[in-house]
């Protein structure tokens, strides 16, 4: 049952879990469709079967513990029922066998006393007789009845339990005593005297002839008194009196006799009393004893334990019984057992005849148990007890109940228990089958479900590689086809014979493209980064440089944007710094742009300082962001690790255009994420600029987070982690001007701009004025100049109440003793659209004997205005946007000219030409990073036009000033196009066209270029405007169509070309083939004609570069490499290597940077990629 | 025909191996470099251009009609096709010879040999093309006009 139960149960479970795990299944298929679908039908075959396992495991389970509590249940109920039942069994048979013995016993007790009785009767009576043996008088006769009276009587009252005893002589006279044993009432029966005779003494025939009288005479039962008179009773109403006739032979007899007096049966002996002589019976004694004491007895042992109990006569005729009912039927003759009137006695007794019949077993014993008897169980007993003459059985019947009720009750209940306990245990015990099974197989279920997780994870790993690869790969192929258009797009720009309209729209182009190739890159980056390939370069660079480049970069556009761009770097910011420049460069370069694309009006500020864990207290002196700085500082202070050096350098990038709204603060750096997408309609953008910049700040050991700002706009701050050059001096450009007497005056037109470097100034402790306006400067300079005079403090105090805060300035400036004034004047404070800047432009120079001027010009600003300050003398110019470091070098150019002022005026002479300023410390040579020049070049060249040319010939064009901030044009006096008085130290006059063509590469490179220039242009004659004219390139390629292109490619730039099928071929070339090689190169050179000398050859090593191809037959570009490298160790010489590859991954660069080339161009061949590294390669040598 | 029409008629066809993606950006170089100098040097370089693919095909053939393939040198023919063309500027034979040497890659010699005949039908019809462009110029020549240097219009 407890099975069948489980089993239920278990079906039902696997119908509940089969309609759980259908249910997801459904759903999850509709989730991942068709995609997964076969992973997924396997996912779920494999959950069918282990459900299945799981099912059949459960039913062992359950099933086993079913047997188990069974068993256990079965064997506690046998093991306690049957030995108690046992035990009870045996303690019961004991108890009824001595039952039954007792009544038995007391039976046979009886009997014996009767007997004995008898018997001693007998002797006594033959005793007195033998002593009267001689009856002759009727006297004697009554003497000796009186003896027998008096003898018998004794023996009587000895025996309380007699019923009667009689004495019947042979001559029929009868003497007996009676005692009723109810009511012991005793009484003497005695048969008249006068008919007996002594005569007839020893007849035999008158018994029973004669109608004799009897008479009862009671008596007292204790003293055998005669209480009362004797009455005459027939002989018949008497008890019985044994006869002769019970006697026949002599011997002793016995029988069970009804009398009428009592309702029991007697138990009647009888025995004859012979003569002296033994030959006749002279009178028959009998005794007769009531069974009552047995029944009573009988009843006494019923009442104790319950049941019946009966003896029989072996006929079966009832003698004692335990019930109260009458034994006899008319109280004369006994009742059958089986007629019993006792119900239990009269069933069981019929059951005995009806099992046994007159059968019995041998010595009659019986002993049935569970006989059913009515409605109730019996334990039926007999025994057999063999008298002679007077054999009985005895039986007895008690009710199971008696005995076995309680221990059957309690087996039952046991069994009752012991089931319903081991059903409870079964039910707890499955269901924690269940629950334990159930966690088992929640378990697998989700171990399967983790096992298709970690295989969805890796295919999706997988695929996002494949992403990353072919985002790669097709970067490279789209970047190929974007190069030409770019480098045909710079052709063109270079042709002098467009139109404006063209030109603009070229550009215009140019820009676009150069756009496309950025988002190209970024994509590339992206893809780098993401697969981890993106490797960083550790490099020492100038960190302030790079950013002063791309502030200036950014400036045109947010001139263009009427947005103003500050640089702020505290003066703490080391100068050289270790890391990977451009791509420190990127991340702002992304930075400013985003702020520039989202800012309408207002400005933009980077500002970076220095966390050093050395000089953990901020410095009073920068004044910005205390506060913050202070938190900040305490946040990362643990994560800085001050072992290599390292340091951690923090920057913002703050700007007030529209801001991002506060809960996209983290995800504007995940990919394709803009803070709104409108932006994209309005903006353009692909939203990959801030991942890139996440993703490279946190390689650099940084973090990048939007902060809260006050005010409109974003604050982007950032840190990173930076490693300063081993052998870090005190590289803080720490300019002290304090000493100097400097007064600066800032008219400057933006706020935050102007604000910023006055702070700073003031710090440096100059003092500083401002105006921001043409009024505002003009009243400052009047107060300055004019108040000379004694007049000055009353129209002070009179006119100029509002400028009440600069009275303490104009105080400590009059304290200087020799203020040396520096005006600062953006160009945007004159009014540019009318004419009246030219007399704006006169009243202020009005004022240049007394002070310097430095004008701050826009990029677009026109020549004529440019021209106009230069035929006036002001040769300090600076572009915007004006930072620190423009501030220190326009400084510092006017003190040295002032302290050349005051030398002259001391020495009174005219030393004006030896007016050097030596700017050798800002040579700024750019670290050059490719992106950088590229844009860099872009916008000035593009957008700033003739201007900077001009600049930059300007800049080439003196050989004393080395000046090479592009941006810091000091246009001086001697210009040569004027003044020509110099030209005699260099006859380069006209090659100034020709650099501004290498100007466009890299303005970085300036000034080594223009030494190079100078170099070549000493040496040989300068011809037409190749810029690679006179480098000789060997060129080892084994596709001939890419090596003519090639060639005719360099030899259009001027170099002079050898051409070589492969690498053995190159490597034997650069190996003192020289006399081979000689003629093909002088008919080379005789076809270009190009005068160069023999000698100039001879001289020379025999190429200045090597552009090999790294797949060639015979021996590759690689070995070729190796080999070239090889020979040259212990000579000195480093031949540059350009390696020439169609494979354009970073991991080919780098592979061709390892075998030793210096540089690396992929096929095709772009022309201005091309002539660009190969400028940059051989000016290295 | 004048010159002037035979000019039209080289823009137009020029324009239009442009636009079917039969030549791209490199080829322009290719004319940007020629000058007084080298008046020649597009011819030059086509006809070079020409034996070296043919000699690589024909290679190419011999190659995969062996045994036993030996991919590595099928590979290298292809990537040097592959650099002459893309040098000219033969796109549609440049991606084609793509295409080839990722079943290089894979060694695949059923597709290679598809590849090979497909690379053979794009280097026959841009030879046609460009056999076509330079008779054109020639005859523009000899009429007496000049090769009119291509617009970046497109």
């Amino acid at each position: 049952m407890a099975t069948k139960c489980i089993h239920l149960f278990d079906k039902l479970w696997s119908f509940a879990t089969c309609k759980k795990t259908r249910l997801p299944t459904g759903r999850r298929s509709n989730l991942h469709r068709d995609v997964e679908k076969e992973e997924f039908q396997y996912a779920s075959a494999q959950c069918l079967s282990s459900y299945y396992s799981v099912f059949v495991v459960r039913l062992a389970i359950m099933v086993m513990l079913a047997i188990l509590i069974g068993l256990l249940t079965f064997l506690t109920w046998h093991f306690t029922k049957i030995y108690t039942t046992k035990s009870l069994n045996s303690l019961a048979y004991d108890l009824r066998y001595e039952l039954l013995q007792r009544p038995i016993l007391r039976m046979w007790n009886i009997l014996n006393s009767t007997a004995e009785i008898t018997a001693s009767q007998v002797k006594l009576s033959e005793y007195v007789i033998r002593s009267h043996s001689n009856l002759a008088t009727q006297a004697e006769q009554v003497e000796m009845y009186g003896a027998m009276k008096a003898v018998t009587w004794a023996l009587f009252s000895s025996r309380k339990a007699l019923d009667s005893i009689t004495v019947k002589y042979r001559n029929g006279f009868v003497q007996a005593f009676h005692r009723n044993l109810k009511d012991n009432h005793t009484c003497y029966i005695y048969s008249d005297l006068a008919n007996y005779s002594m005569a007839s003494w020893n007849d035999k025939d008158i018994h029973g002839k004669n109608s004799s009288i009897w008479y009862r005479e009671p008596l007292d039962p204790v003293t055998g008194e005669k209480i009362g008179k004797a009455m005459k009773i027939a002989p018949e109403d008497s008890i019985n009196i044994a006869g002769l006739s019970q006697v026949p032979d002599g011997v002793a007899s016995w029988h069970v006799a009804v009398s009428k007096f009592t309702d029991s049966p007697l138990l009647s002996a009888a025995l004859p009393v012979w003569d002296s002589s033994n030959k006749s019976i002279v009178a028959v004694v009998g005794v007769t004893t009531a069974l009552y004491s047995v029944g009573q007895l009988m009843k006494e042992l019923v009442d104790l334990h319950g049941g019946h109990m009966y003896l029989t006569s072996q006929e079966g005729y009832l003698l004692a019984t335990s019930t109260h009912d009458p034994l006899l039927t008319n109280s004369t003759k006994l009742k059958m057992a089986v007629g019993s009137e006792n119900e239990a006695i009269r069933h069981g007794a019929q059951w005995l005849q009806k099992t046994y019949g007159n059968h019995f077993p041998p010595s009659h014993e019986v002993h049935v148990e569970n006989v059913k008897l009515g409605h109730q169980q019996y334990y039926i007993d007999s025994f057999f007890l063999n008298l002679k003459r007077l054999p009985l059985v005895g039986v007895i019947i008690i009710p199971r109940k008696h005995i076995m009720g309680e221990a059957d009750e309690r087996a039952f209940k046991t069994l009752v228990i012991l089931i319903s306990a081991s059903v409870c245990i079964i039910v707890i015990g499955c269901v924690c089958i269940l629950i334990l099974t159930n966690g088992v197989s929640k378990e697998m279920k989700l171990r399967a479900e983790l096992i298709s997780h970690l295989e969805a994870r890796r295919k999706a790993e997988a695929s996002s590689n494949y992403k990353s690869q072919f985002l790669a790969n097709m970067s490279h192929e789209l970047r190929t086809p974007m190069a030409a258009v770019i480098g045909l797009l710079d052709i063109l720009i270079s042709d002098d014979h467009l139109t404006n309209e063209q030109c603009a729209t070229v550009t215009q182009i140019r820009k676009c493209s150069t756009a496309l190739l950025r988002l190209l890159n970024n994509i590339l980056d992206l893809s780098k980064v993401e697969s981890g390939k993106l490797v960083l370069e550790n490099a020492e660079f100038d960190l302030g440089r790079e950013l002063e480049g791309l502030v200036d970069m950014f400036s045109v556009q947010c001139i263009n944007h009427s947005v103003e761009i500050i640089l702020d770097l505290s003066d703490d910011m080391p100068k050289l710094v270790r890391g990977d420049s451009a791509r420190v460069v990127q991340i702002f370069a992304n930075l400013i742009n985003n702020s520039i694309k989202f800012t309408l009006s207002g400005h933009i500020i980077l500002r970076g300082w220095c966390e050093n864990p050395n000089s953990c207290s901020d410095n009073p002196k920068s004044g910005y962001l205390q506060k913050t700085r202070t938190k900040q500082h305490e946040n990362h202070v643990k994560k800085i690790s001050n072992s290599d050096n390292k340091m951690i350098l923090w920057f913002e990038v703050d700007d007030t255009g529209c801001g991002i709204d506060p809960c996209k603060w983290d995800s504007v750096f995940e990919s394709f994420e803009q803070a709104d997408p409108s932006t994209t309609r309005l903006h353009g953008g692909t939203g990959l600029g801030l991942c890139i910049v996440r993703s490279l700040v946190n390689k650099m050991g940084g973090e990048i987070k939007v902060v809260k700002k006050e005010g409109p706009g974003t604050l982007m701050r950032l840190y990173l982690c930076l490693s300063a050059p081993v052998d870090a001096t005190e590289q803080h450009c720490q300019a002290d001007f304090s000493n100097n007497g400097l007064v600066v005056l800032l008219a400057l037109h933006g706020d935050r701009g102007r604000l910023t470097t006055s702070k700073w100034l003031q710090q440096n402790g100059v003092i500083t004025l401002e105006a921001s306006e043409w009024n505002g400067l003009t009243q400052i300079l009047r107060e300055l100049f004019h108040a000379r005079s004694p007049a000055y403090n009353n129209g002070f105090d009179a006119h100029y109440p509002l400028l009440e805060r600069l009275k303490s300035k104009f105080l400590s400036i009059q304290e200087l003793t020799n203020p040396a004034y520096v005006i600062a004047v953006d160009i945007e404070l004159l009014d540019l659209s009318t004419d009246i800047w030219k007399e704006q432009l006169n009243f202020l120079h009005k004022y240049r004997g007394r002070a310097k001027f430095v004008w701050v010009l826009n990029h677009d600003n026109n020549n004529t205005i440019k021209m106009e300050l230069r035929k006036k003398g002001h040769i300090l110019t600076v572009n915007k946007p004006l930072y620190k470091t423009k501030m220190i070098h326009v400084l510092e150019a006017v003190i040295k000219e002032k302290n050349v002022e005051l030398q002259r005026k001391n020495k009174g002479g005219d030393l004006h030409e030896s007016l050097e300023i030596d700017y050798t410390h800002c040579d700024l040579a750019s670290s050059d990073g490719s992106d950088i020049s590229e844009m860099g070049g872009s916008n000035f060249v593009c957008a700033s036009g003739d201007k900077q040319r001009e600049e930059v010939v300007r800049s080439y064009s003196s050989s004393q000033y080395q000046i090479n901030n592009c941006l810091v044009g000091l246009a001086h006096e001697h210009m040569e196009h004027n003044t020509p008085r110099k030209e005699g130290s260099y006859q380069s006059n006209p090659n100034s066209k020709d650099v501004t063509k290498l100007g466009t590469f890299s303005t970085g490179e300036d000034s080594e270029c223009g030494e190079m220039r100078r170099a070549n242009s000493s040496s040989r004659a300068v011809n037409g405007k190749k810029s690679l004219e006179g480098v000789r390139i060997l060129l080892a390629e084994d596709t001939p169509v890419i090596q003519r292109v090639a060639t005719i490619m360099l030899e259009k730039m001027g170099a002079t070309v050898v051409a070589v099928g492969d690498g053995q071929q190159a490597v034997d070339a650069l190996n003192g083939m020289l006399g081979v090689e000689d003629g093909r190169r002088e008919s080379l050179l005789k076809e270009r004609n190009i005068r160069s000398s023999q000698t100039e050859i001879l001289n020379c090593p025999p190429y200045d570069l090597v552009l090999m191809d790294c797949q060639m037959p015979k021996m590759d570009g690689y070995e070729a490499t190796k080999e070239i490298r090889k020979s040259e160790v212990g000579t000195g010489l480093h031949i540059p290597i350009v390696a020439l590859t169609a494979h354009a991954m970073s991991c080919d660069e780098a592979k061709c940077l390892g075998v030793g080339m210096d540089a690396y161009l992929t096929k095709p061949i772009d022309f201005k990629l091309m002539e660009s590294t190969i400028l940059s390669v051989t000016r290295r040598t | 025909m004048d010159a002037g029409q035979m000019k039209r008629q080289w823009v137009d066809y020029i324009k239009s191996l442009f636009v079917e993606g039969f030549l791209d950006g490199q080829f322009l170089q290719l004319q940007q470099l020629q000058d007084e100098n080298n008046p020649e040097f597009v011819v030059e370089v086509v006809s070079l251009f020409f034996e070296d693919s043919e000699r690589l095909l024909k290679d190419l053939s011999f190659a995969l009609e062996q045994k036993g393939v030996d991919f590595k040198k099928v590979d290298a023919h292809v990537h040097q096709l592959k650099g002459s063309s893309s040098s000219i500027g033969a796109q549609r034979v440049k991606n084609a010879c793509i295409a080839f040497r990722n079943f290089c890659e894979e060694q695949n010699t059923d597709a290679c040999l598809r590849c090979l005949q497909q690379v053979k039908q794009e280097y026959c019809l841009v030879k046609n093309k460009l056999e076509t462009l330079i008779r054109l110029e020639q005859q523009i020549v000899a009429a007496g006009g000049s090769i009119p240097m291509m617009e970046l219009s497109f």
